[in-house]
């Protein structure tokens, strides 16, 4: 071969149109394929859910597995609280505290009757869902509740998370 | 072990191999090569080896024991495919049955799950070996390239990890599903990216059957596939490379001792070396009493260390029982929920890693989870271009030339394995610190 530059031939043009063609082929399957596997349609349970009439929840404290959910009575007024620990997404136990006591936060005043520890990391929390110690980075959720128009239950929407102010006065 | 020889009436043609199989007991060189070459079984062995590099002291076979708990594995993998059915209805069922119903079934699955368990510890183990001695560096030859062999080495080992992980979720018990609740969490930590990653990993935003489905075809097909095919390249680059480190070793120690050569002929000329007076050296390699031939010797071993496996495997599998929890429950957390063993200590990370800056937290899950694991595996796998020890210190255990950084990465091993330890025998209900003394307290259920 001369250093001096020769016209590609054909035969090279040919090779490297098939070699290029060859590539984009696998790279579109391949890449056609990938996106086959992220899910177009999401069949979650539904965010909001009915939880039942508010007069069959205790005083206190309830804790619903399906909806993996606290919901706190005291008299009249509710307010939900998420079971689903911040840091990886184990289910929080609630432990009833001996001495039940009250905090002033924000101007709100809060009655904490209980504590939740999470079984996977250790993580604790206040009965208001404030991260105490352990590894969660920040407080459980809280969520909306609101009374059903047709029936009366109690509503739970669990895509959309409150302030911890947040009260349902019943009544 | 000759099989029968078939009747010649005719003499064989040239590179035709008229017996329908090989020798393992060649009476010649010639044979012994043969029993290399026309052996499509061993045509990626070497038809010499020395003896240096065939030495128990030297690897412990350890790669050539992950290679027959990979073989089990395949083989106990296979009655198990017809038996498990992958669906979130009867996955459970299906392996309740594998352990109650089917005759032997109980044993296979402890086959399959005791060489998942011992693959992971032999690759660990294989890793620290060539980690200690040396074995990702070039020694004497000209051209090597271990450092490639390394880094497949270490991309191998994270396909056993995930291997076994995935295996993991398969009998759809209360253990598979929290130890996957909390993998695939830690994958959604990552800012940004990380909820769309973990909906591609579990194929929608629940543990449910696209996860199931989605785990079943990487644990059967797409990981055995990936680890086969690069076992094929790691054993391919373990012979361009010029066998074990060990042998490299061996050459260096009892060679350099050039012979005169007549100066007056060009080799160059004849293409045969670089230069006009070749130093010709006589390699320990080459001589011939420090080689013996692959058949019968490396055979016979490489038979030992695969048989012993195998019976260790099936003996063990006799008196350890495999264990089955209640069903997959997404209600109920179990307390405390402890991932398989081999990720305890990342498990201890993330408990520990949630860094807190005034208002600002980062949770553990990303910083234990990805950062740091990401960090060590980066490490290690760019180690070898970072090692500037001599090459004299391949294929050598512990030489002082690479003191520190074998001690280093040994208290990394023990750190690993003291927060492995902490996980699977101190932590108790809430991940809490119980000593083995102390009882767990009875926790109600529920609430």
């Amino acid at each position: 071969m001369s250093d001096t530059k020769q016209p590609p031939d054909r035969r090279d043009f040919l090779l490297k149109l098939g070699t290029g063609a060859g590539i984009c082929a696998i790279t579109v399957q391949a890449a056609a394929s990938m996106r086959s596997l992220v899910p177009n349609v999401s069949y979650d349970s539904p965010t909001t859910v009915k939880l039942g009439s508010p007069a069959e929840f205790p005083e206190g404290l309830k804790f619903l597995p399906d909806e993996r959910l606290f919901v706190f009575r005291d008299g009249n007024t509710f307010h939900a609280v998420s079971a689903v620990c911040t840091h990886l997404g184990c289910t929080v136990h609630a432990e009833p505290l001996p001495n039940p006591q009250t905090v002033d936060e924000d101007g709100a005043t809060v009655k904490l009757t209980h504590r939740f520890l999470c079984p996977c990391h250790g993580s604790r929390y206040r009965g208001d869902g404030a991260n105490v110690s352990g590894p969660a980075p920040k407080p459980l959720a809280w969520f909306r509740l609101s009374l059903a128009a047709d029936d009366g239950q109690l509503v739970v929407d669990l895509a959309d998370a409150v302030e911890h102010d947040f009260r349902l006065t019943v009544g | 072990m000759r099989l029968p020889t078939l009747v010649r009436t005719k003499p064989e043609a040239p590179g035709v191999h008229a017996e329908p199989f090989w020798s393992f007991r060649p009476q010649s060189d010639r044979e012994a090569g043969d029993a290399i070459v026309s052996n499509f079984a061993l045509h990626w062995f070497p038809a010499k080896i020395s003896k240096a590099s065939m030495a128990w002291s030297y690897s412990f076979w350890l790669g050539t024991i992950s290679a027959a708990l990979f073989f089990l594995l395949i083989l106990s993998g296979l009655p198990l495919l017809f038996l498990y059915v992958p669906s979130v209805e009867r996955a459970y069922q299906s392996v309740k049955d594998i352990e109650f119903v089917v005759t032997f079934g109980s044993w296979i699955r402890a086959v399959h799950r005791i060489s998942a368990h011992l693959m992971v510890i032999a690759v660990a183990l294989h890793l620290i070996r060539v980690f200690l001695t040396g074995a990702y560096k070039n020694g004497a030859g000209r051209g090597q390239r271990r450092q490639i062999n390394w880094v497949i080495g270490v991309v191998m080992f994270l396909v056993t990890l995930f291997l076994s992980f995935t295996g993991y979720l398969l009998p759809w018990d209360q253990l598979a599903f929290w130890a996957v609740t909390v993998g695939t969490n830690i994958a959604s930590s990552i800012p940004v990216i990380g909820p769309d990653v973990r909906e591609l990993m579990i194929g929608g935003r629940a543990i449910e059957q696209a996860t199931l489905i989605r785990f079943y075809v990487l644990h059967i097909i797409v990981l055995p596939g990936l680890l086969g095919g690069l076992f094929a390249y790691h054993m391919w680059r373990v012979r361009k490379d010029g066998g074990l480190a060990r042998a490299d070793a061996e050459s260096v120690l009892e060679s350099a001792r050039p012979v005169a050569v007549v100066p007056t002929k060009t080799y160059t000329l004849l293409g045969v070396a670089r230069g006009t007076a070749p130093a010709v050296t006589a390699k320990s390699i080459e001589a011939p009493e420090t080689t013996v031939n692959a058949v019968p010797d490396l055979v016979r071993r490489a038979a030992i260390a695969t048989l012993g496996t195998i019976a260790v495997v099936s003996i063990m599998s006799v008196f350890i029982a495999s264990p089955l929890e209640e069903p997959a429950n997404a209600l109920v957390t179990p307390n405390p929920a402890k991932a398989p063993w081999y990720f305890l200590w990342l498990q201890e990370i993330v408990t520990d890693t949630t860094i807190r800056i005034g208002s600002f937290t980062l949770n553990g899950a990303f910083v234990g989870g990805v950062i740091l694991p990401g960090l060590l595996v980066g490490l290690m796998t760019i180690w070898p271009w970072l090692d500037r020890s001599s090459s004299l210190a391949a294929g050598v255990w512990l030489p002082r030339s690479r003191r520190t950084q074998n001690i280093v990465f040994l208290l990394i091993i023990v750190f690993v394995l003291a927060l492995t330890f902490v996980g699977m025998v101190l932590r108790g209900p809430y991940w809490n610190i119980y000593w083995p003394w102390e009882a767990w307290p009875e926790i109600p259920g529920r609430i």
